[in-house]
């Protein structure tokens, strides 16, 4: 592809609409052109409620990030997240063919699509079959090919989404005249702008707190061995603080923002918190106890669901996950969330840094997903063969979406 | 105090009111209940229990099925509770036979209470009679089958009853001292249902300055189904107009999963000792209605009882009916078409009060009540916000793991008290 392009990486999260633009010049080189970050409705959880509504305020965003950018957007990168995800782990086989037992590319193929053989009902649809080490007799090899066994085994970390909200986000974006030219679960897109490749062989866990979710992925050996969703996000602090305090929503949100810490101490007990702060009438004092406690049960109760999946997977030993965790999204504002996550995990913990080579207005929690999803675009490009199927995967969600693809770039 | 017409006091001595405590949990709130105060009230428990009946300090025992379960009770299945209550029939309809209201007290998530909840809603329909039934649910604690039967229980009471008053013990676990155990939050479920039961009676019986009557009681939970709240606030001392007031909105009551965003109609009972004179009840009352202003209707009744000094107690019972909540109440739309009815004199309260020598007090419900326009600004409105245990997200799918919802806030799962006050 010779003109260049502008990719438009979308993230429509339950409390912003983040926007990316990113110019691709040949294959290797992007430029960011523009951005936008709006505020978000109809979205809770992570999943669209109200479809009207989602597609007024992204359809804004993404108008507005052109205008900013003077440019007009040639093709739409998407972030998914919400309940509605989850995955297999699935593994695939293969007998090596060649009497001589060198393993050649047929069988390796063979297994890869063994490994995705797994249907799903009607109202699921893939979108990312994510390759884990090969193992040749057992023994797990970088690349088997031309390597001497009888057994060759693959195994895929396989993530299904529920086939509406699919349909509905190909739809809120084809509503712009646009097509989406891939969907990329958003603790894949944040942990592949936020994890160096040296921690992604130590083994690292990157958590994604947002609005509605937590998305985290985890990295061992360099893989992506686990994804998950939890549907728990800031939106559920304030909503406790809101009920535990008796106050509004509006109200606990800005007691979340201002006064919040993720961790309760013994201090907190002689602290007094003001409601308004304006001094006006129906102002009151609140112990800073109260809030603390209230958002240490939220905060203790997600990194606590993380660490059981993880455990669950098999996956829970600290020495595998030498690198740590990485916490991003908005809620990871939230004063000492690293100290409750450390406490919880019994990981190093840090929070995401950014490439010093990104702009300082993106350098936000919720620019993350965005960032890795144009990185995602760009890599994209670089090889396009079985690292996210390409076309594979999307091309059979518009089968089953009944959505024809349109041909070429404009 | 003002006296009473005699016509009215004549009517309301023949109202037949009664208590009946239903089950294990609906037994022990009533024993913790002084029957002293309300001469004219009948108390009864009914049980498939023979032991826990007998240890009841109620003197009218029911005991319900023993040919099914030889008076050992359900075991928390409600399908033997069921069968046991059946066999009952007529001895439940002689229990309730003459009753004008029937308030019911008990636990959901066992074996006999919801079970013969629902019998008796069954039959009070032939009767006529206002159904009214405070139950309490279970702890997340005490495990998610309780949870369950709980859950169930409640959906097949809702459409039975003209109020059903949920009382989440979880909730009222964060009325408890820090120190305090489970058991002691148990209590405190059985005190809360104490106070309302007393403030109903003392709304029907005791004589004041601003009386309702049956007919109020009536014209407010009229219609089966709905959701029903009920809150109390009490204070002693100091600044106690005030604190009552605020005590009533951090009423954990006000915040349960099944309160909706916005009031239909609402009840307010005011008990205060004698000191607290005309001006001040009307200050309390324009409170109130501040606090309640996108709500039609608020009615309102006061008495004065001479052992109390410096003292206040509020309570409220709201209804909602069922249609007028949901996406079409949150979208702004009113889609009633109810005129409101503005009367002179903002509240009411001075053209009632002046005319209450003149008038009877059976009128004065009527004067009393403020009707306003449903107003869905819900960030202006403090007690709106205050919505359920899910609250923010009250209309959407549950957030299941490991069989609890996500969205209840996890200090309330847990059992971690939040004190809001030093």
């Amino acid at each position: 592809m010779s003109q260049p392009r502008v990719v438009a990486a979308v993230e429509i999260g339950t409390s912003k609409i983040a926007v990316l633009l990113g110019k691709l010049e040949g294959n290797t080189n992007m430029e960011i052109v523009g951005h936008s970050l709006s505020t978000s409705k109809g979205v809770k959880k992570g999943e669209i409620r109200d479809l009207r509504a989602v597609s007024d305020c992204v359809h804004s965003a993404l108008g507005s990030a052109e205008s900013k950018a003077s440019q007009r957007i040639d093709e739409v990168y998407l972030a998914l997240s919400g309940r509605h995800l989850e995955g297999n782990f699935n593994v695939g086989t293969a007998t090596v063919s060649d009497a001589a037992g060198w393993v050649r590319q047929i069988d390796i193929d063979q297994a890869k699509t063994d490994a995705k053989r797994r249907e799903l009902p009607e109202d699921r649809s893939y979108i990312h079959h994510i390759q884990n080490p090969f193992r040749l007799d057992g023994k797990p090899v970088e690349s088997p090919l031309e390597q001497e066994g009888q057994r060759l085994e693959v195994g895929y970390w396989s993530v299904h989404a529920d086939t509406a909200q699919v349909r509905n986000c190909l739809r809120i974006i084809s509503g712009y005249g646009m097509e989406v030219s891939d969907i990329v679960i958003s603790s894949l897109a944040s942990g592949v702008i936020l994890a160096e490749e040296s921690e992604k062989n130590a083994g690292v866990l990157v958590i994604d707190i947002g609005g509605g979710t937590t998305d985290w992925v985890l990295y061992r050996g360099g893989f992506v061995v686990r994804t998950g969703v939890i549907a728990v996000g800031g939106d559920h602090i304030t909503n406790d603080l809101s009920a535990g305090l008796r106050i509004g929503r509006k109200r606990a949100e800005q007691i979340k923002l201002e006064n919040g810490r993720a961790y309760y101490e013994s201090g907190d007990r002689n602290e007094k918190v003001w409601l308004i702060g304006d001094y006006t009438i129906g102002d009151k004092e609140l112990p800073k106890a109260a809030v603390t406690r209230i958002i240490e049960a939220r905060v203790n109760e997600i990194f606590e669901i993380v660490k059981s999946e993880i455990k669950q997977a098999g996956f829970y030993d600290p020495a595998e996950i030498a690198s740590g965790v990485i916490l991003t999204g908005g809620t990871a504002r939230l004063e000492g969330l690293d100290q409750i996550a450390e406490r919880v995990l019994g990981l190093s913990v840090r929070f995401a840094d950014f490439d010093p080579g990104i702009d300082s207005e993106l350098r936000k929690p919720e620019y993350t997903t965005v960032i890795g999803l144009l990185d995602y675009a760009l890599q994209g490009q670089e090889h396009t063969q079985d690292k996210h199927t390409g076309g594979g995967i999307l091309g059979g969600l518009f089968d089953i979406l009944g959505i024809s693809r349109r041909e070429g770039a404009l | 105090m003002e006296a009473m017409p005699e016509n009215d006091l004549g009517l309301e001595s023949h109202l037949s009111v009664k208590v009946i405590g239903l089950g294990g949990g609906g037994s022990n709130v009533l024993a913790g209940i002084s029957t002293e105060r309300f001469p004219q009230v009948e108390y009864a428990v009914v049980n498939t229990d023979a032991q826990a009946l007998a240890q009841s300090p109620i003197s009218k025992k029911v005991l319900l099925g023993r040919s099914v379960t030889r008076g050992l009770g359900a075991g928390g299945d409600p399908s033997i509770g069921h069968k046991a209550v059946e066999t009952d029939r007529a001895v439940l309809e002689d229990l309730i036979a003459g009753a004008d209201l029937l308030i019911l007290v008990t636990g959901l998530g066992g074996g006999t209470g919801t079970v013969a909840a629902a019998l008796i809603a069954e039959l009070a329909a032939k009767t006529d009679a206002l159904v009214l039934t405070f139950a309490t649910q279970p702890f997340t604690f005490e495990g998610s089958r309780r949870r369950e039967v709980a859950t169930s229980g409640m959906a097949e009471l809702r459409g039975m009853l003209h109020g059903l008053i949920p009382v989440p013990n979880d909730l009222l676990l964060q009325e408890t001292d820090e120190s305090e155990t489970a058991l002691s939050a148990f209590a405190v479920a059985d005190e809360w249902i104490g106070r309302g039961i007393h403030s109903i009676c003392a709304l029907l019986f005791e004589t004041g300055i601003i009386n309702q009557d049956f007919g109020a009681l009536r014209n407010l939970l009229q219609g089966r189904g709905g959701k029903t709240i009920f809150a109390t606030g009490a204070a002693t001392g100091g600044d106690y107009m005030q604190d009552a007031l605020s005590d009533l909105m951090d009423c954990p009551l006000l915040h349960t999963t099944e309160r909706p965003s916005r009031l239909d109609r609402i009840l307010v009972h005011l008990t205060a000792g004698p000191e607290m004179g005309l001006s001040k009840m009307q200050q309390v009352m324009t409170q109130i209605s501040a606090q309640f202003e996108s709500t039609e209707e608020i009615i309102f009744g006061a008495v004065i009882d001479p052992a109390r000094t410096e003292s206040l107690e509020i309570c409220l019972i709201a209804k909602v009916e069922l249609e007028s909540t949901g996406s079409a109440a949150e979208a702004g739309g009113n889609q009633r078409a109810r005129e409101p009815m503005e009367i002179e004199g903002g509240l009411g309260l001075e053209t009632a009060i002046g005319s209450e020598k003149e008038k009877p007090a059976v009128h004065e419900s009527k004067l009393l009540k403020k009707k306003k326009k449903a107003e869905t600004d819900q960030d202006e409105f403090l007690f709106v916000d205050l919505e359920a245990q899910r609250g923010y997200f009250d209309q959407t799918a549950k957030n299941l793991y490991n069989n609890e919802d996500l969205d209840v806030p996890t200090y309330l799962r847990r059992g971690i008290k939040i004190k809001l006050k030093a």
